[in-house]
């Protein structure tokens, strides 16, 4: 392991020579032992989202300490949130899974060996297979570096092609549709930006630290920032306008604004001629969606629209509609897919990709992977998927790399899916209906659940196979996309605290030599992660080192990756489906009533989904400033006789659950806002168990038609008054 | 000698808590224990409503009332004229927490002592900045010294001025405020 180290004896004589006696001031926990200790620091990369941030651990006395960002890693750019300064903590929790474990009951579980979980899971998985074929077998995961290597490998193995990662809670809507809209994902040029447009994201809430500081640094640069959400984000302090919005309308919006920049000639003629297919269809179905008629969808000023779409019209093509992830355009809404369709043709309108302020393609750095002959790899299946992705009929135009993770449990009930590996993702807890979750999870004949906590879903695994912690192991190097792309890597920074626990790729080795397919990974992870650094001539040692390095920024061509190259007003494959082929309006499902809200939720930046409301510094910061709670407006409140801070019960057909109020007119009259980050139901999950409520006990289990994502926030809620 | 400071823009503060959290760590509190704390105001009605979240720590008083009540001198200005803790001299009276109009002293129950922001010494030793301004995400903090500002320290700092003055208590820390949105009271 190779590490920057410098000593502690370095700051004492820093210390000498301004004076300060670090005896005298420092704090209890610096005693002298602690003093003298040397601090060495590891590179790594933050577990605690997905952002990935690269970090430093500074490591005393074998334990952590602190972490800090690192300045190269485009994520982080020398800065860490909450979360990962929290997150540092997280090998210690004191509710990780310490054994390979096998479910006896309704929570219990026995510790068991590493030998009999890999030989028990073999005899059910073989059983599996022989009966019932390779197509029942299915994995779930939130992708890490390793895991996105070392699993599918096994799936293509025993011969399973249905693989999930967690977007279809997240982003899948926005993935899909731009797949068949513009073929690559275009990100906002914030740093150049004149005038930006976000549809529910908000970068202050949903952190990546990059990200973050763009956003205060278009602000004080002068740009327009303009955020559209049912709930006045914590980005609004950082933006010019705050347009609240009838949630799960934005398509509306986005109808609207395309409308105006045609009738007013505000749109880039020439990018539209040369770059776009499907014009003359689309400009006819945008003919009737006038600013008039959105003003009564959105409960947004004709004005206001109006404003908007000239503002982004004279400040193209350095003005953009950010792209999004979850908001309304990923996973939220029935009309999610057209709404990020329509969402990526308004930027064509602006004719801004690939051009400084508007939206700009990331480029990944090419990595290498092993040498076939020497490591020959098992063959992809060439079988149906149990999730019905790429299935004529059910979801054709749904990307094999994200599927339908939460559909699994319907499959399962319906005799299609008979066993299943879950890897760091929690759908039981995250994913609408946990009630269908857990009876449909439970209908398989074997599901394996690798985490290094107690989730809800590890709590319903019949094998648990604890991981070691991200700080515990190195990963294999990543590569990140950007304006200059850059690889990265995250080191082992401490010794392994729980000894029987295993990295990720020694999991999936020993199941696959348990299944006789061990030759399918006769290497080692080392090997592995040279062969994906050598197109990049990159020395594994070096990177080791400095944790990230960055690469010259290659050639960026303005090309579409869609059937026709070229941006798809009108999709012939959404055509051929029997979906409409140019975006029109599409009714969201919930619409609320005087009796009524939508429930929205979001993230908040010190916390991602209910993973970290574990981690006890994190959790105390929502009991400090009761950051539960349901916000509900200030009108709607009175109306119902609601104060501020009033116990309330919150109703939908699936669920009633009792949470504090926050009043606020910070949200439109029709949305109730929950933060996604509790109602932890785990009860090996000590710290969060039973704090606060999660929206998905209220949403019922939907698949949308096109995507296949959850469409998280179409439910309507009922809030009354507990009297106490 | 440095007069080491510090100003907090709160017009680009988000209350992402992630200085308070590098902090807690840098610090080795206990948990429970924290420098940083925040106070937010909303105004306004729907929908033209405004929001503004402010972090508070020690403001290392130049007259500082924790340091007048201190029986033992535990609580001290140091050469930089910083407010210190020494913890071998507190004997966890708590008279410093009572005393300090800000609410920034904390009793750590977990050592018996009284407790506040040390502006990082042992980071500006090592030429480095604060945990909470080297982390903070929109660069809403910046350290200098107020006897030779220095690049944005200096540029902010004609728009920055002490908090609640009505305290006088002669702040070393400086705040600029969101116009519109002040959050002083």
């Amino acid at each position: 392991m190779l590490r920057k180290q410098f000593s502690r004896r370095t700051f004492l004589k820093a210390a000498a020579v301004t004076a300060v006696s670090s005896d005298l001031f420092s704090f209890g926990t610096w005693s002298k032992q602690a003093e003298a200790a040397e601090v060495t620091v590891i590179p790594s990369i933050c577990g605690a989202c997905s952002a990935w941030c690269g970090m430093w651990i500074h490591v005393k006395n074998g334990r952590i300490w602190k972490v800090t960002g690192q300045k190269d890693h485009p994520s982080s750019r020398g800065r860490l949130c909450a979360r990962g300064h929290a997150g540092a903590m997280w090998p210690y929790s004191k509710d990780r899974i310490t054994h390979p474990m096998k479910r006896m009951g309704e929570n219990w579980f026995e510790p068991i060996s590493w030998e009999q979980a890999y030989s028990e899971i073999a005899v059910k998985l073989r059983a599996v297979i022989e009966k019932y074929g390779p197509g029942t077998v299915f994995y779930s995961e939130n992708p890490k570096p390793t895991s996105r290597f070392y699993m599918p490998r096994f799936m293509d193995a025993i011969g399973a092609p249905t693989i999930h990662s967690h977007h279809a809670l997240c982003s899948t809507a926005r993935d899909v549709a731009n797949k068949w809209t513009t073929g690559r994902m275009a990100t906002a040029d914030m740093a150049k930006t004149k005038y930006v447009l976000f549809l529910g994201r908000s970068y202050a809430d949903g952190i990546s630290p990059s990200a973050t500081a763009s956003l205060a640094a278009a602000h004080a640069r002068g740009a327009t920032i303009v955020i559209v959400d049912p709930r006045q984000n914590s980005s609004c302090i950082l933006a010019d306008e705050w347009v609240p919005i009838r949630p799960g309308t934005d398509l509306a919006l986005m109808l609207a604004i395309a409308h105006v920049l045609i009738r007013e000639n505000l749109y880039d003629v020439s990018f539209v001629s040369e770059y776009t297919i499907g014009f003359a269809e689309f400009q006819k179905a945008i003919s009737q969606y006038t600013p008039e008629w959105a003003a009564e969808v959105t409960t947004i000023s004709a004005d206001t629209i109006c404003r908007i779409a000239r503002g982004l019209g004279a400040n193209r093509p350095a003005s953009c509609i950010e792209q999004g992830y979850k908001a309304p355009n990923g996973a939220n809404y029935a009309n999610g897919t057209q709404t990020f369709r329509m969402l990526a043709c308004v930027n064509a309108l602006l004719g801004n990709y690939n051009q400084d302020g508007g939206m700009k393609f990331p480029v990944g750095p090419r990595l290498g992977s092993l040498d076939p002959k020497v490591y020959p790899a098992p063959a992809k299946p060439k079988i149906p998927r149990c999730d019905g992705v790429g299935v004529k009929g059910e979801y054709p135009l749904c990307q094999t790399s994200q599927g339908i993770p939460h559909i699994m449990p319907q499959r399962a009930l319906d005799g299609k899916a008979k066993a299943g590996f879950i890897y760091s993702f929690n759908p039981v807890r995250n994913a609408p209906d946990p009630q269908l979750m857990v009876k449909g999870y439970r209908a398989l004949e074997l599901l394996v659940v690798s985490d290094i906590q107690w989730s809800e879903t590890a709590m319903i695994a019949d094998y648990v196979l604890p991981e070691c912690s991200f700080a515990e192991r190195e990963d294999l190097p990543t590569g990140i996309a950007g304006g200059a792309p850059a690889v990265g890597i995250r080191c082992q920074a401490i010794d392994l605290l729980h000894v029987q626990t295993r990295s990720f790729e020694d999991i999936v080795t020993g199941l696959a030599e348990a299944m006789d397919l061990g030759h399918y990974f006769n290497f080692t992870r080392e090997t592995l992660a040279e062969a994906m650094l050598k197109p990049l001539n990159i020395n594994l040692d070096d990177l080791r080192r400095k944790g990230t390095i960055t690469l010259p920024s290659p050639a960026n061509s303005l090309q579409f990756h869609t059937d026709s190259k070229k941006v798809e007003f009108y999709s012939q494959a959404f055509a051929d489906n029997g979906y409409a082929p140019v975006p029109v309006w599409q009714p969201p499902l919930s619409k609320a009533d005087e009796d009524t809200f939508v429930l929205i939720h979001g993230k908040q930046g010190f916390m991602s989904h209910t993973a970290t409301a574990n981690l006890p510094q994190l959790l105390n910061i929502a009991k400090t400033y009761d950051l539960e709670r349901l916000w509900i407006n200030a009108d709607r409140a009175r109306h119902f006789g609601i104060k501020d801070g009033d116990l309330v019960e919150v109703e939908s057909p699936r669920a009633t659950r009792r949470i504090r109020v926050k009043v606020t007119e910070r949200i439109h009259p029709e949305a109730a806002f929950l933060p996604a980050g509790y109602g932890n139901i785990s009860p090996w999950l000590k710290t969060a168990y039973k704090f606060g409520v999660s929206p998905n006990d209220f949403t019922p289990h939907r698949v949308e038609a096109i995507a296949g994502h959850a469409m998280m926030m179409e439910v309507l809620v009922k809030v009354r008054k507990v009297v106490e | 000698m440095p007069r080491y400071s510090m100003i907090i823009d709160v017009s680009k503060c988000v209350g992402c808590f992630a200085c308070m959290v590098a902090c807690q760590n840098q610090n080795g509190l206990p948990l429970g224990n924290a420098f940083i704390r925040f106070e937010d105001r909303e105004t306004g009605r729907y929908p033209k409503a405004s929001y503004s979240i402010a972090p508070f720590q020690c403001q290392h008083c130049a007259e500082a009332p924790c340091v007048e009540a201190c029986p033992t001198t535990a609580s001290d200005k140091d050469q930089f004229g910083l407010t210190q803790v020494d913890p071998k001299k507190c004997i966890g009276c708590r008279r410093c927490v009572a005393a300090c109009p800000y609410n920034v002293r904390i009793y750590v129950a977990q050592q018996g002592v009284a407790s506040a922001c040390n502006m990082c010494l042992s980071l500006v030793a090592e030429n480095e900045e604060p945990a909470c301004v080297s982390t903070c995400l929109t660069r809403a903090r910046y350290f200098g010294d107020l006897d030779h500002p220095q690049g944005e320290f200096a540029t902010m700092l004609q728009f920055a001025k002490p908090i609640r003055p009505e305290f006088e208590t002669k702040p070393t820390l400086r705040y600029i405020m969101p116009k519109g949105r002040v959050n002083n009271g």
